[in-house]
């Protein structure tokens, strides 16, 4: 699967959580509006009934009043509940709609309520009636007495009373019940909002983790994959996830191998290259040998019957023959440099110059040395940089007087050694060319001198990210200064 | 009187043991073989000529000849009963890994690996006669 896949994929699954978690929060919370609109109503289901309650006493008492006394005052109370009491019933009946039970107790409340005001109208028509015409009070009271030993009055009120009772208690029943429905379901509301926050936490930072973990493992045996190959060494890495990394993987083993492939190739090509430095110093020289055996021996066994010129003549093939046997050891140490790979040792450069000036400088040069440094480096290389250079102001300086100077100054990443002589010097215009493979400034038939001498020299202090200078003019002796790395 | 057989294709270092020989003056008998078919011709003998008696105090081995080699020449030899004793010592150009251990492990009195260096001075030991030199007189005073 594609990493961008997996990362929607992740995406998606933390966002329909949250999705989830709305919804749950929002029908419960409609659960709780609900609870409390019932609870509202019920509220005023209560009160619209204690109203009705008194409402329908007031009319009892006002009637009773009005019926004791005969002061028509009484009836303002009656007068006032035949207009509320229509218009409290409808407007509790349109609240308890839903209820069956409850409509049905209103129901009967109203029956009985029509009863017994047929009743008073009654009376209170008898009543009125009497008081205006006394003959007529006879009327009244048996009435009033019959109604009396009926018990009309008690009877309906007693009988209304527990109607209420019955239909509030109903409410308060039902409202004890909402309630705790209502607290349930704030309780149910704060525990979803837990838990869902808890599982979009977990689930969002187990993916981040899973995501991030994938990666980095792929990242890292990258890594390591690129140090391996920075170390020589050229591994590859397996990956069959099919991503985007996987493109990134293919492409590093792919140039793995192919940096594989190249150094094995450069590997035979040296090893070619070795064998024919074999073949030229073997094979190449034996011959010199062998022509140069002969002349020998024709010196040693036959000089009686040499002719002066003839010598002569002979005298030039071991010279030009030691000439070309050089011209082989110096290509074949110039083709070398730099392929090969050279311990590194703790050098102390006066040590070494000492030796080699045991080797290349003769009795009677005078060598002084200053600040000369201890430093771990490829000795052999500075070694053949310095063999070079000390030969080279051996070869140049005339016995008389010689005095040959290696010296060293330090800077922050590099020395810098100069070696001086007080020889013939170089004109200006040789300054470049020296370094130059088989420029010598002598004639050729001199001295040995291959020429190869400072091309070797500046081929190794070059691989070594040094600077090689020279300073001389004719006759004023000759400085060359080199900079070699202080690691 | 020391007896020494040289097998050696290169006339050059023939005639430079030749002269050696002569130079350090010591009563010596020199035989010569061009490569390992001649030299088991001349001690083991053919047709033409008998067996080499006596058989030689040293044989002086190149490694690299024509027809048969310094290694064949040497490994055969071993394994004939009438001259697996005899004292081989190797001379040549070669100082390969290779050419080492099987003589080591066939069995030489020594291994010399000839210079290629040039000098003017024939004293020396890394020219050629002298190296021949040098060599060749330690080799027959250690003989006895």
């Amino acid at each position: 699967m594609k990493l961008a896949t997996q990362i929607s994929l992740g995406l998606f699954i933390a966002i329909s959580i949250d999705l989830v978690d709305s919804y749950v929060n929002y029908s419960l919370t409609k659960k709780v509006n609900t609870n409390t609109d019932f609870l509202t109503t019920s509220e005023a289901i209560i009160r619209t009934s204690s109203n009705l309650n008194r409402s329908i006493i007031d009319m009892q008492n006002g009637l009773r009043g009005f019926l004791l006394s005969g002061n028509q005052r009484f009836l303002v109370r009656y007068e006032s509940g035949l207009k509320t009491i229509p218009e409290l019933l409808k407007q509790e009946k349109g609240l308890i709609i839903s209820s069956a039970l409850q409509t049905a107790r209103l129901d009967s409340i109203k029956a009985i309520h029509n009863v017994w005001l047929t009743f008073a109208n009654q009376i209170i028509d008898a009543k009125k009636k009497a008081i205006a015409d006394p003959r007529l009070n006879n009327n009244y009271r048996k009435l009033f007495e019959e109604q009396t030993n009926l018990n009309t009055g008690k009877n309906y009120n007693e009988e209304i009373t527990a109607l209420f009772a019955s239909f509030d208690q109903y409410e308060y029943d039902v409202r004890a019940k909402r309630r705790k429905a209502l607290t349930d379901s704030i309780a149910a509301t704060d525990r979803f909002s837990l838990f869902f926050s808890l599982l979009l936490i977990v689930a969002g930072s187990g993916l981040s983790i899973y995501l991030v973990r994938k990666i980095t493992q792929r990242i890292d045996s990258m890594v390591k994959l690129a140090e391996d190959i920075s170390a020589g060494e050229f591994p590859t890495v397996t990956d069959d996830k099919k991503d985007e990394l996987t493109s990134l993987s293919l492409s590093l083993n792919l140039m793995s191998q192919k940096l594989s492939r190249n150094i094995t190739e450069l590997e035979r090509k040296n090893d070619e290259l070795d064998q024919f430095a074999y073949v030229v110093s073997h094979d190449l020289k034996a011959p010199i040998r062998g022509i140069s055996n002969a002349v020998q021996w024709i010196k040693e066994d036959l000089p009686e019957e040499m002719s002066p010129s003839m010598k002569k003549y002979l005298g030039i093939i071991p010279e030009r023959l030691k000439r070309m046997a050089d011209l082989i050891d110096g290509l074949l140490a110039y083709a070398r440099i730099g392929r090969g790979k050279y311990p590194r040792e703790i050098v102390n450069v006066a040590d070494l110059i000492r030796e080699i000036a045991d080797l290349v400088v003769p009795e009677g040069y005078q060598l002084t040395m200053k600040n000369l440094p201890v430093l771990s480096t490829e000795k052999i290389l500075l070694e053949q940089v310095f063999g070079n250079l000390l030969s080279n102001a051996v070869k140049y300086t005339p016995q008389q007087g010689a005095q040959i100077e290696v010296s060293c100054s330090e800077h922050r990443n590099f020395y810098e050694f100069a070696v001086s002589d007080n020889g013939i010097g170089i004109e200006q215009e040789y300054h470049k060319k020296i370094f130059e493979m088989f420029q010598t400034l002598r004639e050729k038939h001199d001295e040995e001198s291959t020429g190869i001498g400072l091309a070797i020299v500046k081929k190794i202090i070059e691989g070594n990210e040094g600077t090689v200078r020279v300073v001389s003019s004719a006759g004023k002796g000759t400085r060359f200064l080199f900079t070699w790395p202080k690691n | 009187m020391k007896k020494i057989l040289l097998v050696e294709d290169d006339e050059l270092d023939v005639i430079s043991v030749q002269r050696s020989l002569r130079k350090i003056e010591v009563e010596h008998e020199l035989v010569t073989a061009y490569n390992g078919v001649e030299a088991l011709d001349k001690l083991r003998g053919n047709q033409r000529n008998p067996p080499m008696n006596p058989l030689p105090d040293v044989i002086l081995l190149d490694i690299n000849m024509p027809k048969m080699n310094g290694l064949q020449f040497l490994s055969i030899l071993r394994d004939d009963p009438l001259l697996k004793h005899l004292k081989v010592i190797i001379m040549t150009t070669s100082g390969e890994e290779h050419d080492r251990a099987v003589t080591g492990r066939l069995g030489v009195s020594g291994y010399l690996i000839k210079p290629l260096n040039f000098t003017n001075n024939d004293k020396r030991p890394d020219s050629m006669d002298g190296f021949v030199q040098f060599h060749l007189r330690n080799i027959l005073a250690n003989l006895e």
